[in-house]
């Protein structure tokens, strides 16, 4: 054996036990629900003899469920957006900050993520309820109640709280990359603030940006308890469906073909939104 | 292209004064540097006049036009940054032209203007590049040439050569000033390199902790320095407590510990009145020893430096003089010299 073919090995056994975690954990269950997709339900067991497309035919025939993933995918575009939003000021006041309160603030944006998200939820319910805090303090001004729980609103405001973070860290270390110097020197040369941050900051802090969005994105379409908890049953997005179909209905081949399906939609949305920046991006190499 | 007038501006941060009551007047088409260590409120100033940071108090002027409360993009200056700060996304063309597209102008007639400013500073055939592919030397020229770009009233400069390796830094003065004087432009350059300011300016402001010590002419400063600060920071001095005996024509004698000396001054001063007196180590002679010689010394150290040498002499009181000697070594340390002081030459400080 050559010696660059020994090195080559070598460099190989390292990458061994991730290798190994992703077949075990990644690889073989995807394989396993690929191929439960395509078996024939059953009542009796998980499922029935002999091999059908029956399940995909049914997802991708059924006005129900393809408005369903539509709207899964809205509101993770919506959650992201209200995201990048809130995250921008943040982060941007975070990257660029001397204060000395400067790692009180980070903990303050990493405090989302301290707490279980069954906890987090009941908290918000504490908050968002006809009857609670929110209503109770807007009452006093004669406004309200508002209806901000079991709707879009109240699953949005809780995936938005929980997500911010992961969108405001990628966007700060983007930002805090951004030599300050560059903006002054747009500014001397006529850019005004906005102009700055159109063609100097934004074009620089795109990979940062991708990331955060792809994250949060990623995360909000298949987000389960906050629906769940904040929608009460009247939120409907495909994650809370398919348990329904798994957990209520044990229909587990139409289950594992309805997560492929969701799978590859969220798959193909970010690939579009990756695509998108690609040619954007290409200047940065 | 305009004149630049800075009146009594203070910048304070969180209490701290870093720039306390300067005043400033730079001539349309002048060449003036602000010297100082790190800390002296140089780069301060600077950013103040470029809009960069808002001053405390005072007035900037570019020629009747006050420019105080103005927002830096619509000052029309030109900036050019120690670490260059040209946009890593942007073609060397996009970079220069980036200040054209600000104001609207683009198309045939902002090419025009590009190719004329690359060829102003030597890298046609660049326009394509990034930033990344040039050389340290060549990003602060695609620098200078974006900020020129745009005609500003007032050209800035920070610390412009201070990345760059020695050799390259000398011949980037040269060019700086030869193109500054070519264009004719007001130009603010700030420095903390003593022989930098020295070769490039029309006239030279030294500051310390935030105030101006001395404004004038090269010349002025090394030879007529204004404070023990200013004497100490420019070059070698020898400084020599002493008492004035008496003055007269702007010709002080001074009793010092090395023996009298006559000095020249600008000031009045009573007899009797406590002072210093400069002496640059090249304005001392050694000889030989011989018993006619008021002063007298050891040479303690010597070192060579190719064109001139460098003595450390120790008088009888303690006192060591730095001397500079030109040409090769004629003095061996150990050696027992009269040094001699050229009296046109020693200067006596407040």
């Amino acid at each position: 054996m050559t010696q660059a073919s020994e090195i080559g090995v070598r460099r190989w056994l390292f990458a061994v036990p991730a290798l190994s975690l992703v077949c075990l954990f990644v690889l073989i269950p995807y394989i396993n629900i690929g191929i439960m997709s395509f078996r024939t339900p059953s009542t009796t067991a998980p499922y029935g003899p002999g091999f059908t497309v029956t399940n995909y035919v049914h997802i991708l025939s059924d006005s129900l469920y393809l408005s369903l993933l539509a709207e899964t995918l809205l509101f993770a575009i919506a959650t992201t957006a209200v995201c990048l939003v809130l995250a921008f000021p943040v982060a941007f006041h975070l990257a660029r900050t001397t204060s000395r309160w400067r790692g009180l603030l980070y903990a303050g944006v990493l405090s989302p993520l301290l707490t279980g998200v069954v906890i987090r939820c009941f908290g918000w319910i504490v908050l968002l309820a006809n009857n609670g805090l929110v209503n109770q303090a807007l009452g006093t001004f004669g406004v309200g109640p508002f209806q901000l729980m079991y709707n879009a609103t109240g699953v949005t405001i809780a995936l938005v709280h929980v997500f911010l973070p992961l969108m405001i860290l990628p966007l700060m270390n983007a930002i805090q990359s951004v030599d300050p110097h560059l903006e002054e020197a747009a500014r001397t040369l006529g850019a005004s603030r906005m102009r700055v941050f159109q063609r100097v900051v934004l074009p620089l802090i795109l990979p940062g940006l991708q990331s955060g969005v792809i994250l949060v994105f990623v995360l909000a379409a298949s987000a389960y308890v906050i629906p769940m908890l904040l929608g009460g049953g009247r939120v409907q997005t495909l994650p809370t469906v398919m348990v329904q179909q798994l957990m209520g209905g044990l229909l587990w081949p139409f289950g594992a073909a309805l997560a492929l399906v969701f799978s590859a939609a969220v798959l193909a949305s970010v690939w579009a939104f990756a695509l998108l920046g690609r040619r954007r991006m290409r200047r940065l190499a | 292209m305009s004149s630049l007038s800075i009146q009594a501006l203070t910048k304070c941060y969180a209490g701290a004064v870093a720039v306390q009551d300067i005043d400033l007047d730079v001539a349309e088409g002048e060449f003036v540097s602000l010297l100082g260590p790190s800390g002296c409120g140089k780069t301060t100033t600077l950013r103040c006049v470029a809009g960069l940071e808002i001053p405390t108090s005072g007035k900037i002027l570019f020629g009747d036009r006050d420019v105080t409360r103005l927002l830096p993009e619509r000052r029309f200056i030109g900036m050019v940054f120690q670490n260059y700060a040209l946009f890593p996304h942007m073609t060397i063309r996009e970079n220069i032209g980036f200040g054209l597209e600000m104001r609207g102008m683009r198309g045939s007639e902002a090419g025009k203007r590009i190719s004329s400013v690359l060829d102003m500073v030597q890298l046609t055939g660049f326009e394509d590049r990034w930033p990344r592919q040039l050389s340290g030397g060549q990003q602060q020229r695609v620098a200078l040439a974006r900020a020129l770009i745009v005609e500003p009233a007032v050209l800035l400069l920070d610390e412009p050569l201070a990345n760059l390796d020695a050799k390259l830094r000398d011949e980037m003065r040269l060019f700086i000033r030869s193109l500054q004087e070519r264009i004719g432009i007001t130009t603010l350059y700030v420095t903390h390199d003593q022989a930098e300011s020295m070769t490039m300016s029309d006239r030279i402001v030294v500051m310390f902790a935030g105030r101006i010590h001395q404004a004038g002419t090269p010349q002025d400063i090394y030879d007529r320095p204004a404070t023990t600060a200013v004497a100490k920071f420019i070059g070698q001095a020898n400084l020599i407590a002493g008492k004035v005996v008496h003055q007269c024509n702007g010709v002080a004698t001074v009793d010092t510990p090395i023996g009298r000396l006559l000095c020249a001054t600008k000031h009045a001063i009573e007899p009797g009145a406590r002072t210093t007196a400069m002496v640059r180590p090249e304005a001392m002679r050694l000889v030989k020893e011989c018993s006619t010689s008021a002063l007298s010394g050891r040479i303690v150290e010597r070192h060579f430096l190719g064109n001139i040498v460098d003595y450390r002499v120790a008088t009888a009181d303690g006192t060591i003089l730095a001397v500079q000697a030109l040409g090769s070594i004629v003095h061996e340390a150990g050696e027992v010299v009269s040094v001699q002081i050229d009296p046109e030459k020693a200067w006596l400080l407040e």
